[in-house]
C-alpha cells in the first residue's frame, strides 16, 4: 500500500471484548470495538547512529524528506511499498518497530542508483538501503539476503584461492539458498555448452572443477584480505551493538 | 539641509542611519526611549548574530561606539517624542520632558516587539518553567551559563524548538512570516549542540524558510554538521507527565500522532509590530499597514518614505526584518533624509 493510502487502523490494534457490560448495557462483540492508540511515544536516538556507522549509511542525517529518491526509484515503480524516503525518516527518528514491518522488502533495492543522482542533498539513498539491509541482518531481524549469500560465496572463493570457479559458485549459491541445482535454465545452458563448445575447453573446465587451481603465492594476500575483512566486520558489529563486536 | 535629522530609535537601523548621516556631515538628533543604545540585540541580550557569528555585544556594540560621542550626533537617552508638529523641512518634536527639537526631517527606526508566548497558552509558556523562548536561550548562551533547564538547572537530554510561535497564525491575528526565526532557530540549535553535544535537538516546523544564503550555513549545516533533526509537525499542545514535558502533535510525514517527552521546549517567537505603534502612528501622523507595522510607500519610486513627506522609516518598524537589512535600510533612509527637499522649495533654490 502506498504511504498516502496506508491504513490508519491496523488489524492488530483493534480490540474487541467478547463479553462486556458497561453500565448495564451489553456491548459484547463488535459493539465494544476499540482502536488502541497509535501515538508515537518516544524517539530511539541510537538507531540513526547505528545505520550511519555502516558503509553507505554515512549521509543519512542530510535527508530533508523531499521524496526525490522514492520518485526516482526503480523498485518503487513496481512495488509502491518500497519507499526509501519513508524508511530514511523512520530511521532518523528511531522508529524501529515501524521499520521492521518492511524488513522483508528493504533488501530488494536493485542498486540502480537513480536515487543517488536524483538526491539534492547527496544522501546517497542507495547506500542507505544497503546499510539498512545490512543492519537488519546484523541485528538478526532478517536472514542473509540471497545477494549476501552470493557475495559471501564469491568473495570466499577469491579469498581462499585467489580465483573463482563459476560452477562451484553456482552450486554453492544454490545450496546456501536451498534452491534445486537442476534449474531448467542451467540445464539448458549446460546442454548447449556440451553440444557446441570445443572439446578442449570442456576438458579444461572439467579439470578446473576437480583440481581447483590457485593463484600462485596467494597466502600472503589471503592473510592481508582476511585481516581487513575481519576488522571491518568487527567494526560494523560494534557499531550496531551486535554480538562479536569489540 | 542645516536643521538636524531626527532619528527615533537607537537599534541597528537607527544607529546605521545616524552613522551614515554624521559621515556625510549632517547633524543628527537620536532619540532612544531606553537608557542605552543598541536596540533588541543589546537590550534583549542576543548571543551570536546571523550571519557573521559575531557576538551581539561586539558587533552592535561597535555600531554604538562609532555613534556615541561623535561630533554632530546629539544623543537623547530615556527620551520619547510626545508630539511632532510643523512642516516638512521645519518640524518641531517635543519630548516627554518638554525639550523641543528642531528637525528638517525624521527617520523612524522604532523597531518591533517580540511576540509574547503567553498568547499561545497551549504551548505551555508561563505554565511550565522549562518552556522558554528563543530570546531566553540567546540569554543563556550570551551569559555564558550554558543551556540549562530553568526548573532545576540540569543540562537537557532533549530539546524541542517549535517554529512559527506568533507567526503565520490567523487564530492570533498574525498572518505574517517573521522571516528570521527559522534561521535563528537553526543557529541556536547548532549552538546548543556545540555547548552540550549530548543534547539532542529537534525542530518542529511547517516550512523551513532559511532564505538566500542562510540555507547552506544554517539549515544544511545544522543537519549535516550538527545532526539537528527536523520534524514536520505543528505542535498541538505542550503538557507534562510530571517529570518531563510532553510535546503532542501530528507528524504529518508519516501521518501519526506524536506524544514525545522533552526536557526543554523553546518557542521560536516571531516579530510583532512595536507595541507603541498606535502612539507612534498618531504622534508622527504616519499610516500603519494592515498588520500594524509602519506603512512604507512603494519601493520602486520612493526611498524609505512613509505617507508623510519628510518622515522616513527603516528597519523592523516596517515589518519583520533581519539585522543586516535593517542596517542597509537605515543607510537608505539616511540617503533619503540627506536629499530631502520640501515640496515648493525646489523651485526657489
Amino acid at each position: 500500500m502506498p504511504i498516502h493510502e496506508k491504513s490508519l487502523i491496523r488489524k492488530e490494534n483493534l480490540v474487541e471484548n467478547e463479553n462486556l457490560v458497561i453500565d448495564g448495557v451489553d456491548v459484547s462483540g463488535h459493539w465494544s470495538t476499540f482502536i488502541t492508540g497509535r501515538s508515537l511515544t518516544d524517539y530511539n536516538e541510537a538507531m540513526e547512529e547505528e545505520i550511519a556507522a555502516l558503509p553507505g549509511g554515512e549521509n543519512i542525517h542530510r535527508c530533508w524528506q523531499c521524496g526525490s529518491c522514492t520518485n526516482a526509484c526503480t523498485v518503487n515503480a513496481v512495488n509502491p511499498e518500497f519507499n526509501p524516503r519513508y524508511w530514511i525518516y523512520l530511521i532518523r527518528l528511531g522508529m524501529e518497530e515501524e521499520l521492521l514491518r518492511d524488513k522483508d522488502i528493504i533488501w530488494q533495492c536493485v542498486s540502480c542508483n537513480k536515487c543517488t543522482y536524483a538526491c539534492p542533498r547527496d544522501v546517497a539513498p542507495e547506500g542507505v538501503m544497503k546499510a539498512t539491509a545490512h543492519w537488519l541482518e546484523l541485528k538478526g531481524h532478517t536472514p542473509k539476503s540471497p545477494s549476501t549469500e552470493f557475495d559471501e560465496e564469491f568473495s570466499g572463493q577469491v579469498i581462499k584461492t585467489g580465483k573463482i570457479e563459476e560452477s562451484r559458485v553456482i552450486m554453492n549459491f544454490f545450496r546456501r539458498t536451498e534452491q534445486p541445482l537442476a534449474q531448467p535454465w542451467l540445464v539448458a545452458l549446460i546442454k548447449g555448452l556440451a553440444f557446441r563448445f570445443p572439446v578442449f575447453y570442456l576438458m579444461r573446465m572439467g579439470m578446473a572443477v576437480v583440481r581447483r587451481p590457485r593463484t600462485r603465492n596467494w597466502a600472503k594476500s589471503r592473510r592481508a584480505i582476511n585481516e581487513y575483512v575481519q576488522e571491518v566486520e568487527a567494526a560494523n558489529r560494534a557499531a550496531v551493538g551486535a554480538k562479536g563486536g569489540h | 539641509m542645516t536643521k538636524p535629522v531626527l532619528i527615533v530609535g537607537g537599534g541597528p537601523a537607527g544607529l546605521s542611519a545616524a552613522h551614515a548621516l554624521a559621515s556625510a556631515g549632517q547633524k543628527v538628533v537620536l532619540v532612544e526611549k531606553e537608557d542605552r543604545l543598541g536596540g533588541a540585540p543589546i537590550l534583549d541580550g542576543y548571543a551570536k548574530l546571523v550571519p557573521s557569528h559575531e557576538w551581539a555585544k561586539d558587533a552592535i556594540g561597535a555600531m554604538v561606539d562609532r555613534v556615541q560621542g561623535r561630533e554632530g550626533v546629539d544623543l537623547r537617552l530615556n527620551a520619547q517624542v510626545q508630539s511632532f508638529d510643523g512642516e516638512p523641512g521645519a518640524f518641531t518634536a517635543t519630548l516627554k520632558d518638554g525639550t523641543k527639537i528642531e528637525a528638517g526631517s525624521t527617520i523612524l527606526t522604532t523597531g518591533f516587539t517580540h511576540f509574547d508566548s503567553v498568547n499561545k497558552p497551549e504551548w505551555g509558556f508561563g505554565t511550565y518553567p522549562d518552556v522558554v523562548t528563543t530570546v531566553q536561550v540567546e540569554q543563556m548562551i550570551s551569559s555564558g551559563k550554558g543551556i540549562r533547564c530553568p526548573s532545576d538547572g540540569r543540562v537537557p537530554d532533549r530539546v524541542a524548538i517549535l517554529l512559527c510561535v506568533g507567526s503565520r497564525d490567523r487564530q492570533i491575528g498574525r498572518e505574517w512570516c517573521s522571516k528570521i526565526c527559522c534561521t535563528v532557530s537553526a543557529n541556536i540549535a547548532m549552538e546548543i549542540r556545540e555547548l552540550s553535544p549530548k543534547t539532542n535537538v529537534y525542530i518542529y516546523y511547517m516550512d523551513i524558510r532559511t532564505f538566500g544564503l542562510y540555507e547552506g550555513d544554517y539549515y544544511w549545516a545544522s543537519q549535516e554538521e550538527h545532526k539537528v533533526k527536523y520534524i514536520k509537525a505543528r505542535i498541538a499542545e505542550v503538557t507534562s507527565d510530571g517529570k518531563r514535558l510532553l510535546v503532542k502533535g501530528e507528524d504529518t510525514l508519516i501521518k501519526r500522532p506524536v506524544s514525545i517527552p522533552f526536557d526543554m521546549v523553546v518557542h521560536a517567537i516571531g516579530m510583532d509590530p512595536n507595541v507603541d505603534n498606535m502612539t507612534i502612528s498618531s504622534v508622527f501622523g504616519v499610516d500603519l499597514n494592515k498588520y500594524g507595522f509602519i506603512a512604507k510607500q512603494s519601493t520602486y519610486a520612493h526611498l524609505a518614505e512613509t505617507n508623510r513627506p519628510g518622515v522616513f522609516v527603516a528597519g523592523a518598524a516596517t515589518g519583520p526584518e533581519t539585522i543586516d537589512d535593517s542596517i542597509a535600510q537605515g543607510q537608505a533612509a539616511a540617503m533619503a533624509a540627506l536629499n530631502f527637499k520640501p515640496a515648493g522649495k525646489v523651485a526657489a533654490e
